[in-house]
């Protein structure tokens, strides 16, 4: 090969590799030609929250057109995981939404930044004061709350009817609850509800309603395995009634509402939380109704009122400002409250609550209805559980798979977690 | 270059060409054309190696800098972690499933491909499509819904779900892997057709049967390649990590079933972050398919057969 050839070849593999090496640079809150500011928002949802947030983002895009704002969403457990490795790698997106169980590894990793830097720009005077507070770690406010969220029991509310099994009123003792799944199973011929054996927030739901909680104040493990063995032990018996969902389906869930019994059409309740509920109603045509989380027998709640979705900004953003703007637009604006519904759980800006309320319509009324028949019976909610409650999610489910699938005993697999989660919580 | 000094023109007097340029100009002249080789292997694979050996001694959570720990990692596993060593089982039973039914497949094909007079590109080509389409993870989600419940195996069998029956989900899988056989199958044929006709007519006029001519004939004389494809799927196998994760839906279960090595792995670091874990994880995996090639290699020695060994 001639000596010129060779030089330009060389030259042309040096303009390839450099394009290579730019182009996987390309970091966070890059502006283009043209001096747009372009930020990234990521949220984690349904189809339908997803059309609202797109709706609102483009407005905001129309009301700053210097501002181009990309965005991506996912379900809840694949966005967990590509949200973590972005982060770690210091491309975690400008603007992100956060769950109440990742504030605390966020924050103290470094991830988020500081809000009250963009006071200016992003006003939480207007915000249920309780609710803002558990966005801050270390009295540093790294998120703001988008919505107020609680469980409920989500129904098919016509093969409830059917069933003639009397619907469900105000409140129910957990072994109501049982019960009634029960009657459900026989009357209708399919498991009542999801086996809540594998749902971390159900157990803590049940938990809470015995006076304990899944952690203490200082971030260790708040109950022993013999509190998981009996709540191991009920719903093991429960599935093996066939009262709640076989094991079959229930290692089927994702997190989305597409993958539960209830929205496959295989059973007449799910326990979920109330904004993801929605969902259901595009799977169950002939309407979904809610009804409240069981209580401890004595009537102790163990539902309580949890900051849904929160936003975050990124550290590394190249446009804080900019982010904070749309983080404000997204909590203060009143066309985009109108837009979102209950989508995210109720607003959590009162001023705008007070004023949204009462236009909402269809389902976003359906779960504020719900949220307020609870007002004023619930307990406050815990704090932010520890960063290692992350990991732990995902160990209860495989858990007590070994459960549902008649591998281990509820004994046997309540000791394995408790181990688990205390090495865990070590780390 | 080294073939330079016998090359015709250089008869005269190697030392004196003026054509040729100096040793040195060509040597750097070839480190220019392996520089994207030598690039990508340092800063994709080595420099990472460096690092994740690094990372395996350290308590790393992705958002706080490695904290130092020592061995701690390894103590873990070992002692520590039901779960690792639920996944070692997992994977040693998945490779001992997956591994032989392949081979043996993709030999029963190449076979009955080498026998055809007609269309022997054609079916080559088959068999081979799913090796190119089944890496993708579009057909392992295809695989998952055939087997899920509701899927077409469980309509026509009425199976029920093998994706969500912890005695059947690893089946599922291996059964993926195991569909792939046409890098192995191509392999075989290559060799098959290396055997020398004579070799069959011989056995013929001594009255062997077919089934003595595969035995006497075909496996000594394939058993360099068969001992290839071993070795090779073997530590492919070790590693399976695409089909077990898109047929569990990402989880590896049901009730841990499949829960191959790497799942875990993945599990360990990018689910729970511990990229310490993790790392320790990929180098404990590293050394075991080491000494299970060695283990290979060592026993090949009574069981394959190379011809131009044959007189010793």
């Amino acid at each position: 090969m001639p000596g010129h050839r060779t030089k330009g070849f060389c030259a042309s593999a040096a303009a390839l590799a450099l394009c290579a090496v730019l182009a996987g640079c390309s970091g966070p809150g890059e502006t283009v030609g043209g001096g747009k500011v372009v930020l990234r928002y990521t949220w984690w949802g349904n189809p339908d929250r997803a059309e609202r947030t797109e709706q609102a983002v483009a407005m905001f895009e129309k009301q700053h057109p210097n501002i181009d704002v990309t965005t991506s969403f996912s379900g809840y457990d694949a966005y967990k995981q590509k949200l973590a490795t972005q982060a770690a790698g210091g491309d975690a997106p400008d603007v992100m939404q956060l769950d109440y169980r990742q504030i605390d590894q966020y924050a103290s990793g470094g991830v988020l930044l500081d809000l009250a830097q963009q006071k200016s720009v992003l006003r939480t005077s207007e915000i249920d004061q309780g609710l803002l507070a558990t966005g801050r770690v270390d009295d540093v406010q790294y998120a703001v709350p988008q919505g107020r969220g609680t469980e409920t029991v989500a129904y098919d509310v016509e093969t409830w009817k059917r069933s003639g099994v009397p619907l469900p009123g105000e409140s129910w003792t957990w072994s109501q609850w049982a019960d009634t799944m029960r009657a459900l199973a026989k009357k209708t011929g399919k498991p009542g509800a999801t086996d809540p054996g594998q749902s971390e927030d159900a157990f803590e739901v049940w938990l809470r309603g015995r006076g304990k909680a899944l952690y203490t104040e200082d971030g260790r493990l708040g109950f022993t395995a013999g509190d998981l063995t009996r709540w191991w032990t009920f719903t093991d018996k429960l599935r093996r009634e066939g009262a709640v969902s076989p094991a079959e389906q229930t290692t089927q869930l994702d997190g989305s509402v597409e993958n539960t019994p209830l929205g496959r059409g295989t059973s007449v309740t799910d326990a979920n939380w109330d904004a993801p509920a929605s969902g259901f109603l595009a799977l169950v045509p002939t309407g979904v109704a809610l009804a409240p989380m069981p209580s401890g027998e004595d009537g102790t709640p163990g539902q309580y009122f949890k900051p849904s979705m929160f936003l975050g900004v990124s550290a590394n953003t190249g446009h804080p400002k900019e982010a904070a703007q749309l983080v404000d637009f997204m909590i203060n604006d009143r066309q985009a409250a109108k837009i979102l519904g209950a989508s995210r759980g109720i607003p959590v800006n009162e001023t705008i609550r007070d004023a949204v309320g009462p236009e909402l319509k269809d389902f976003d009324k359906t779960i504020a209805d719900f949220q307020t028949s609870l007002d004023g019976k619930l307990k406050d909610p815990p704090q932010a559980p520890p960063s290692g409650d992350n990991a732990l999610q995902s160990t209860f489910q495989r858990d007590y798979d070994q459960v549902s699938y008649a591998r281990m005993s509820p004994r046997e697999a309540a000791e394995n977690y408790v181990t688990e989660a205390k090495a865990e919580l070590r780390s | 270059m080294t073939t330079t000094a016998i090359s015709p023109e250089a008869k005269p007097a190697p030392a004196t060409t003026p054509k040729r340029r100096p040793k040195r100009e060509r040597e750097g002249a070839a480190w220019v054309f392996l520089s994207p080789w030598v690039l990508g292997a340092t800063v994709l694979t080595l420099l990472p190696m460096a690092v994740s050996l690094y990372l395996s001694f350290t308590d790393y959570d992705l958002f706080n800098p490695p904290k130092w720990v020592g061995l701690r990692n390894y103590v873990q596993m070992f002692t520590e972690d039901p779960r690792y060593w639920r996944s070692v089982v997992t994977t040693v039973t998945y490779v001992v499933i997956a591994v032989p039914l392949q081979l043996a497949l993709a030999l029963a094909v190449a076979l009955a491909l080498k026998g055809m007079k007609r269309g022997k590109g054609f079916y080559r080509s088959a068999f081979y499509a799913p090796s190119l389409l089944g890496a993708s993870m579009s057909i392992a989600l295809v695989w998952r819904a055939v087997f899920n419940d509701g899927g077409t195996v469980d309509n026509l069998f009425g199976t029920g779900g093998w994706v969500n029956k912890p005695g059947f989900a690893l089946l599922a899988v291996a059964l993926l892997t195991v569909w792939q056989f046409g890098a192995p199958m191509v392999i075989f044929l290559a060799g098959l057709q290396q055997i020398p006709a004579e070799l069959y007519e011989a056995a013929a006029v001594d009255g062997a049967s077919k089934w003595r001519q595969f035995l006497s004939v075909t496996v000594p004389m394939l058993s360099p390649v068969l001992f290839f494809n071993l070795v090779l799927q073997t530590i492919q196998a070790f590693q399976v990590f695409t089909p077990a994760f898109a047929v569990s839906a990402g989880k590896g279960g049901p009730a841990d079933s499949t829960l191959v090595y790497t799942m875990y792995l993945y599990d360990r670091g990018f689910v729970a972050s511990h990229m310490g874990y993790a790392s320790a994880m990929a180098w404990v995996l590293l050394v075991v398919i080491g000494i299970v090639t060695a283990v290979l290699f060592r026993t090949s020695r009574s069981w394959v057969f190379y011809a131009s060994e044959g007189d010793r």
